[in-house]
């Protein structure tokens, strides 16, 4: 009996929770046995400048794998991130090479461009897609294109560059040996995390990808969930154009191209499912890893980078079949 | 169905055609199957009754290949059986018709009846023809005389969609047929027609099983039935040597409190809802439907299928957009644009379809308790699951819920517990109105009585109930004055004193009975 009220008293998404945390520890130990791997094959996997390569290189993927993480969790897709960061990138470089502004002025200008860049494109494959109730799978395919016409536009096709100095400061800036580009992406995984377990929108972002049905009938606006979902895709798709042009220091129309097909690999490679409901982004955070150090540590092994895409994708296929048995195990 | 097995009546009850004999089945831990033993004769009737959970499910399953037993013995037809896969099952000529139908909607009645043996011609081509013909054949063979197998599925309504099921049953040759639930969706006379050709079937000489939660359908089609509790058989009986009582008794192991004579009116209050000339989209005609519904009043609506029974509630509640009429809620007009609305006017709707409408099944119960509600477990958009927990723990105990844990996933729990869960998600809002579609669909009935008795409480704490059902016995027993619907018009209001299977079926059949001239 006693026992009976200790468990009780454990929150109820507990088992949502305790199932997550254990398919988290399988995709976790899968992360383990990758660098275990690497570190004893390659001389320099594990040294303090290669982890830090890590850490940038996947910064931008994670960044879209967050806001994939909703979309997806709602039983949606988004396809344009990619060409919506491009776009939102060449916004932003087009605001922060305006004369007569401030260093500061300029980026704050920047920021706020990209972010509102990437809102209005996410909103809009949700408000489409809710509104007509149509697959978003077409309709953000269709916005992969505008955006991306829309970036090479707005750029005259032209690389967008000569940033203020304290921006480029920002890409690079290290505390520790860590990017303070992972830390922001770390942060929005902090607050994806808890949005999704400990708010209302996120029980019903979880609910609308169980069964829609059953949260209309409880009285609430799916649409209006399923716009924010997208919404918030976009978002993070504006603030990894942020991160990029910091980074690179340039605003490319053509960067981003095939981003948005590794955020959605990070996602489900981190156990969300595809037909949505179930999942977290704790795993996204890992898929991410995975996806990074294989990248990273079969160049070191000495692979080609052809080698890498096509064991990346077994990857994804394996993880897939995982999930599969999985399912399979959970529901009997 | 003419070279089907030349009838032989069960001439040596001694040599039975099929017997299972101490089956047992675990998933994992838990003892699904504890000791099994039955037997069936060739062309009888056998029923399987208990409550959800007992194990007829997961004796089917076996039977049909669906699951390997543990330990245990099955032979048929004196030799030993183990089918490995559906497939083999049914090439050993035992066929199961689901509770859940597995047509596929967009294929012709024909290509659905010939899924699994398409007919072919030269070159491995399909032969549409003889495809048709055999569909025409078992269609016939059922007295399904009147529909065209060209025609979709999906043009079916759903009493018709099981009769396809069954043809499509016995157009394989059958030798076993087991009926899981069939009458579960069916109106009476539906269910009538489903009898009159398990009546044919057993002629022709295939034993069939009738897994059903209606006594009265059980005791008027089969020869014997067994009874389950907790994953065991507990006996066999003849139903000529039984009774029902003494059937629910075997399985509930207890007798049956909650009897169907209790008569008690309770006082009324103020009318808390006014629905005048509905017209809702499926209505085809212009008369709409007009009720009233006072607090603490159980009114039930019935109807047969298809009368617009289920249509009336969703447009009150306004999941679907009713063409014309008005709804009014404690004398004020209002207008819902959505279940949002009729929510915020104090409004619940238990649907009929707990798994499509009605429950997030792989969330914990919990969640799916708040998931009306979710403003008084949360304070600015933050969920307070430790408060979450202790209300869903205080609405489980209100309705007797059997469970685990708060946070297990809703598809853990049987049939009847689940549907509680439907009524604690509306209970934790405190609904002055609550509609009702087939609130024990699927139920057994310990937890049938459990229902009822929770209804009949909110009735006298002064909520207004209007409760749609197909079960006769369930509207008599709940409501205080029933509505009987036939082809979307109310045809005529029965008062408890007229109330009588007889008088609503005349009413449903769209006659006027005597007795209920002078509706109160």
């Amino acid at each position: 009996m006693t026992t009976d009220t200790l468990q009780e008293a454990a929150p109820p998404v507990s088992k949502f929770s305790v199932r997550t945390v254990l398919h988290n520890a399988g995709i976790g130990l899968a992360l383990l046995a990758l660098i275990l791997f690497f570190s004893v094959f390659t001389e320099h996997f594990l040294t303090p400048n290669n982890i830090t390569n890590i850490l940038t290189q996947i910064t931008i993927n994670l960044i879209l794998a967050v806001g994939m993480t909703f979309v997806i969790l709602i039983g949606g897709i988004d396809l344009s991130v990619g060409s919506v960061m491009a776009f939102a990138a060449v916004v932003a470089g087009k605001a922060i090479t305006l004369p007569g502004f401030g260093p500061a002025e300029a980026i704050a200008l920047a920021i706020v461009a990209a972010t509102l860049t990437g809102v209005l494109c996410g909103f809009l494959n949700g408000a489409i897609s809710a509104y007509w109730a149509l697959p978003s799978f077409i309709i953000t395919l269709g916005m992969l294109n505008i955006a991306r016409g829309a970036a090479l536009q707005v750029s005259e096709a032209q690389t967008i560059y000569s940033f203020p100095f304290a921006f480029e400061e920002f890409g690079s800036a290290m505390i520790y040996g860590v990017p303070v580009v992972f830390l922001v992406a770390l942060v929005l995984v902090f607050i994806a995390w808890f949005v999704l377990n400990f708010t209302v929108f996120g029980r019903l972002i979880y609910g609308i990808g169980n069964n829609e049905e059953a949260v209309r009938l409880a009285g609430h606006s799916v649409s209006r969930y399923k716009i924010a979902a997208f919404t918030i895709c976009g978002l993070t798709a504006g603030i990894a154009a942020i991160v990029y042009m910091a980074r690179l220091n340039i605003s490319s129309p053509i960067a981003g191209i095939g981003f948005e097909l590794n955020a959605i690999a990070a996602v489900i490679i981190g156990g969300t499912s595809l037909s949505g409901g179930r999942g977290s982004v704790i795993g996204t955070l890992l898929g991410a890893f995975i996806i990074g150090v294989l990248a990273n540590g079969l160049i070191l092994i000495g692979l080609s980078d052809f080698m890498r895409q096509m064991i990346t994708g077994v990857v994804i296929i394996v993880a897939v079949i995982l999930d599969y048995y999985r399912a399979k195990y959970a529901s009997t | 169905m003419a070279a089907r097995l030349a009838a032989a009546p069960a001439a040596a009850p001694e040599t039975p055609f099929l017997s299972v004999l101490g089956l047992k089945k675990y998933f994992g831990g838990v003892k699904a199957l504890d000791g099994v033993s039955f037997s069936l004769e060739e062309g009888e009737v056998h029923a399987l009754v208990g409550e959800n959970g007992a194990g007829k499910s997961t004796l089917i399953k076996i039977l049909s290949g669906v699951f390997p037993y543990d330990s245990g013995e099955i032979s048929l037809a004196g030799d030993a059986y183990r089918p490995s896969s559906p497939h083999n099952a049914k090439g050993h000529g035992i066929q199961v018709v689901h509770q859940e139908f597995n047509l596929l909607d967009h294929l012709t009645i024909a290509e659905n009846i010939s899924i699994e043996d398409m007919p072919t011609g030269r070159f491995g081509l399909l032969d549409r023809k003889e495809m048709n013909r055999r569909a025409r054949q078992a269609l016939d063979a059922i007295g399904l005389t009147d529909i065209n197998v060209t025609q979709p599925v999906s043009s079916l309504g759903i009493a018709h969609r099981q009769l396809v099921e069954i043809a499509r049953a016995l157009q394989s040759k059958s030798r076993i047929l087991i009926l899981d639930e069939p009458t579960a969706t069916l109106t009476e006379r539906e269910t009538k027609r489903l009898f009159d050709i398990v009546g044919g079937i057993k002629a022709d000489g295939v034993t069939v099983v009738f897994v059903s939660h209606h006594l009265d359908e059980v005791f008027a089609i089969c020869d014997r039935v067994t009874v389950f509790r907790n994953g065991k058989t507990i006996a066999t009986d003849l139903i000529s040597e039984m009774t029902p009582e003494g059937v629910v008794q075997r399985m509930v192991g207890r007798k049956l409190a909650e009897g169907l004579e209790d008569q008690e009116t309770h006082a009324t209050g103020e009318t808390a809802l006014r629905v005048e000339n509905l017209l809702t989209q499926a209505n085809p005609g212009e008369t709409g439907v007009s009720l009233d519904l006072k607090a603490g009043e159980i009114v039930g609506i019935a109807g047969l299928v298809g009368a617009g029974r289920t249509e009336i509630l969703r447009g009150i509640f306004g999941i679907d957009p009713v063409r014309a009429g008005t709804i009014h809620r404690n004398g004020k007009e209002v207008r819902f644009n959505g279940p949002k609305d009729a929510i915020a006017a104090g409004i619940g709707f238990v649907t009929e379809d707990r798994k499509d409408e009605g429950l997030i099944l792989d969330m914990p119960i919990a969640a799916n308790m708040s998931l009306a509600s979710l403003k008084s477990v949360s304070k600015s958009g933050l969920l307070q699951l430790a408060s979450e927990t202790k209300r869903a723990r205080e609405g489980g105990a209100k309705l007797k819920l059997k469970y685990g844990k708060t946070s297990d996933a809703v598809s853990s729990l049987s049939g009847g517990n689940q549907q509680k869960v439907v009524l604690a998600k509306w209970l934790a809002r405190g609904p002055q109105v609550l509609l009702l579609d087939e609130p024990t669909r699927g139920v057994d009935v310990g937890a049938k009585a459990e229902i009822y008795a929770i209804l009949k409480d909110l009735a006298r704490e002064g909520v207004a109930l209007l409760v749609v059902s197909s079960e006769m016995p369930e509207l008599m027993t709940l409501a205080d004055r029933i509505l009987v619907l036939a082809e979307h018009r109310i045809q005529g209001e029965l008062g408890r004193a007229d109330f009588s299977e007889e008088n609503i079926l005349k009413l449903a059949y769209g006659q006027t009975p005597e007795a209920a001239g002078d509706t109160q």
